[in-house]
């Protein structure tokens, strides 16, 4: 061939197609670089693009029949059982089991909390499960989901469990996977009914007209009959068999739906009400916490710190950061001498002792039992040799 | 300090001089430069052995798995603990470094990274895939059956759909990187994944696929499966390496377009079924909350987008000394098809002359645009504008809050504004109405 060259590939394949089978549009801008034959009606709103005599836009495929190519194995029953417990609204895939609102009140206490704040209110930087007044307009809509900061000091929406979430099968399901944060899968049946029992009635979710007070048992049966105050807050509708055409439909008109912008090229007026003008709005407050800082020096990087505390900096790192590394849970933060030189006043045996032992937040050796006593000692010097002031 | 690295200085340093100087001679001298000249000062990089050139380099495998020069340490991936829970780094994202990329693929090491638990560490041997469901004959597959399905490879963006979140009630970040840093783009490789389910037989009541994931986050969400059947991937490379662990090694889902949220990392299972799911990133999380009070759901693809990379605040012209014609280059890229056009305005959105778009222009990826621009010292408002082949147009700030409003979060894909002052400083501005 003559040039290995894009275009030429396109143009020439392209025109080979065209000569054969003639199933390609005919106009010239198809054989363009980057002009590919596509369909509208995508239900994301987009085209696609057809796959034939071996071309995909820009890219040739192998078009031999990849028939009878079959790798892997059956799953047997007990992988399925192991694996398929999603949970669905419709109940599938909820687990057996029960638990109590004070039980729940416990263990969230005991595991939640400490990221999640006291009631699941949040204020430690995680997000905040629970509160939002779900009070509602009267076409159903919760008030304060329509609060838009459009000026400073204006109210933010809240999006918690009680304003926001759709089902009280995603909480279920959400929990028993992925949380508490450092040790997910590590709840039993009971405790994840009883911990949802807990958020739920923080945010007075009434279940088949009854309130949930402290003894209240939740289980499988009573967390289907749940109706959440937002469940009918989401669009386009994704239930029943029209739901991926609702989709469709709504991303087909996008212009209406989510907005679109206009290709006027000469002395374009922007979309504004009168009075209100687009002008160049600059940046109030910088946000300049970042990490690394900004820089585009080329230059050699500085010396790599003696790599003697890394086994220790990576048992930090593993079992101590998450507390230590932000102000969030009144634990001393690495780096933040002011603290540090006030924890070891009382003298660094005093200090390892606490840190082995517990202290207040402290869990002892932070949670982690398994960690010898001189690898702790180990840890805390690596923590107070890092909050320091450098020489 | 070593000499050679001291004279590398003094070069970075001695380029502006070296500017400044050419601008200060006349026109006449300009001409004389074709010939040699004297009226610069020898460059002692030039006039001098250089010490790379007069000493023995590095052994060629010192590194078996190559490293970037030294040089280069300042072009990483940058994190704020504003963009995090509590600056707790399991659960937050990083950003590409944009300004320091070329072309239409990012490095692995750069590309982006958003975890909801951590990197999850997998070990290839114990790693299992599970196919069932709505589907005649489910399948569990190891990694190394999976491999043996026929591959492809597909270059394409990924793009969190918060990509420039903090940006909606007004300009934030003085920085590219923040901006738009939560996309990166890459040759992705695997099987298509309807080659494996013309094999396993879908029943023809399946409508929704869910993807999860084996992280400490389970990461799940609901597809519609003619998604899976179009141009959905299970992939297994990334610019011909193994996934890197913050991009779902050994195996993510890839839904060209749509949102990286979707593409779930870590891919352990995808069930086939007549209902979608609503896993908690598909409902607290990743839908867009609208001035009426509802909020979108199922928000899939990426909508048609652009910004400018150069100038950026991160690079910007402050060495010019105006008179010269310079490149303004950026990204366009769209989930909904093939960028098509990006226009350009100087002048902050009232007049446009349309770019050039340069390199390969494929579906769903990054596609490079450029216009030749002659430098004169004025402030500007620079934008660029996409449109793509599903008609979509980049809306102006107020176009997309006039429908979005401002408190959405997620798929925010409104014109970008550099404000290039005087002094040929770049600064991130919105032209918008309050
Ligand atoms: C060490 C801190 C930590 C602890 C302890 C913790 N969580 Fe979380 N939780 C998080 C983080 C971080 C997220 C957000 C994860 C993400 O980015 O997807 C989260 C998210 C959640 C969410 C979803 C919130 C939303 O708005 O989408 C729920 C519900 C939740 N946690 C419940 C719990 C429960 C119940 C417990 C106790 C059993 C618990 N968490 C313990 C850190 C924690
Ligand atoms: C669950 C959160 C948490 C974890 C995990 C944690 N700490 Fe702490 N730590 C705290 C809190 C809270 C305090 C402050 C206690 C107080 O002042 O009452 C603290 C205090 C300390 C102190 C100061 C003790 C003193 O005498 O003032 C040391 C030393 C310490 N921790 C070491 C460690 C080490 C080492 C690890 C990891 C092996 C670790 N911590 C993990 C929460 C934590």
């Amino acid at each position: 061939m003559f040039k290995l060259d894009l275009y030429k590939l396109i143009t020439t394949s392209v025109a080979l197609v065209l000569s054969s089978t003639l199933l390609y549009g005919g106009s010239d801008t198809s054989t363009l670089p980057g002009k590919y034959v596509s369909k509208m009606g995508a239900v994301d709103g987009g085209v696609t693009y057809p796959r034939k005599n071996g071309i995909y836009t820009a890219y040739r495929y192998n078009e031999q029949s990849t028939k009878g190519v079959n790798f892997g194995r059956l799953p047997t029953a007990n992988e399925l059982k192991a694996w398929d417990v999603d949970i669905m609204p419709d109940g599938t895939g909820l687990p057996d089991g029960e638990g109590s609102v004070s039980e729940g009140d416990e263990l969230y206490e005991k595991q939640c909390s400490s990221c999640h704040g006291e009631f699941g209110a949040g204020g430690k930087g995680y997000p905040t499960l629970t509160g939002g007044n779900q009070e509602k307009l009267p076409n159903g809509v919760i008030k304060t989901l329509t609060n838009q900061r459009i000026e400073p000091g204006m109210e933010a929406p809240k999006r918690t469990i009680g304003t926001y979430w759709p089902k009280a099968s995603t909480l279920i399901w959400y929990i028993r996977d992925a949380m508490p944060y450092a040790h997910p899968k590590s709840l039993s049946n009971n405790e994840i009914y009883a911990i949802t029992a807990y958020l739920l009635a923080q945010d007075a979710i009434v279940i088949d007209g009854v309130e949930m007070d402290d003894e209240y048992v939740l289980n499988k049966e009573k967390l289907m009959k749940i109706k959440m105050p937002n469940e009918n807050g989401f669009y386009p509708n994704i239930d029943g068999p029209n739901g991926v055409e609702n989709v469709r439909k709504f991303f087909s008109d996008r212009a209406k739906n989510i907005g679109s912008g206009t290709r006027c090229m000469k002395d374009c007026k922007d979309l504004s009400t009168k009075g209100n003008e687009p002008t160049v709005m600059k940046i109030d407050n910088e946000i300049t916490d970042v990490v690394p800082p900004y820089t585009t020096v080329r230059d050699l990087p500085p010396e790599i710190e003696s790599k003697l505390e890394s086994k220790a900096e990576k048992m930090y790192n593993d079992a101590c950061k998450l507390c230590h590394g932000s102000d969030k849970m009144g634990a001393p933060v690495v780096g933040d001498i002011e603290a540090w030189n006030k924890v070891t006043q009382k003298g660094f045996e005093k200090v390892v002792h606490n840190a082995i032992d517990g202290m207040g937040g402290m869990p002892p050796k932070g949670g982690f039992e398994n960690f010898t006593n001189s690898e702790v000692q180990m840890i805390v010097e690596f923590m107070i040799n890092s909050s320091k002031k450098k020489q | 300090m070593d000499k050679a690295f001291k004279t590398e200085e003094l070069n970075s340093l001695s380029r502006r001089d070296f500017f400044k100087k050419t601008a200060s001679v006349s026109a006449v001298a300009a001409a004389a430069i074709l010939s040699p000249s004297s009226l610069f000062a020898d460059d002692e990089n030039i006039v001098h052995h250089t010490q790379w050139g007069t000493t023995l380099g590095n052994e060629l495998n010192e590194n078996p798995y190559g490293l970037p020069s030294k040089y280069e340490h300042n072009v990483v991936r940058r994190t704020s603990s504003l963009m995090s829970s509590a600056g707790d780094m399991h659960a937050a994202v990083s950003m590409t470094p944009l300004h320091e990329l070329e072309g239409i693929i990012t490095p692995n090491g750069l590309h982006f990274t958003r975890t909801h638990n951590g990197i999850a560490q997998i070990d290839p041997n114990k790693y299992r895939l599970m196919i069932h469901g709505l589907v005649e004959k489910p399948i569990v597959l190891t990694l190394e059956q999976l491999k043996r399905y026929p591959s492809e490879s597909r270059i394409h963006f990924l793009e969190c759909p918060s990509n420039g979140a903090g940006e909606w009630k007004g300009p934030q970040f003085n920085s590219l990187q923040f901006l738009k840093g939560m996309m990166s783009a890459s040759e992705w490789s695997g099987v298509r994944l309807k080659t494996i389910l013309d094999e396993l037989g879908l029943k023809p009541t399946a409508k929704w696929m869910l993807a999860e994931g084996s992280d400490g986050s389970e990461m799940g969400r609901s597809v519609p499966v003619e998604k899976a059947l179009d141009d959905a991937m299970i992939v297994w490379a990334q610019n011909g390496e193994a996934l890197r662990p913050e991009q779902g090694y050994p195996v993510r889902l890839l839904l060209p377009g749509w949102e990286a949220n979707l593409c779930v990392k870590w891919l352990k299972r995808l069930e086939f079924s007549d209902k979608p799911w609503y896993a908690k990133e598909e409902t607290s999380k990743y839908t867009a909350l609208m001035p009426s009070g509802k909020a979108i759901q199922h928000f899939y693809a990426l909508e048609v987008n652009s910004v400018i990379t150069s100038p950026c605040p991160e690079k910007p012209w402050s060495d010019l000394v105006g008179g010269e014609l310079v490149e303004i280059e950026g990204l366009a890229w769209s989930g909904h098809g093939t960028i098509t056009n990006v226009d350009i305005s100087l002048d902050g959105g009232k007049n446009w002359v349309e770019a050039k778009l340069k390199g390969l222009v494929l579906p769903k990826s990054w596609t490079r645009f450029s216009y030749m621009h002659k430098y004169v010292k004025e402030p500007l408002l620079l934008q660029s504008r996409a449109v793509d082949d599903s008609k979509n147009v980049q809306p102006t700030v107020n176009q997309e809050k006039a429908i979005m409003g401002v408190e959405g979060v997620y798929h925010r894909n409104s014109i970008c504004t550099w404000e290039v002052t005087l002094k040929g400083e770049v600064n991130n501005v919105q032209v918008r109405s309050i």
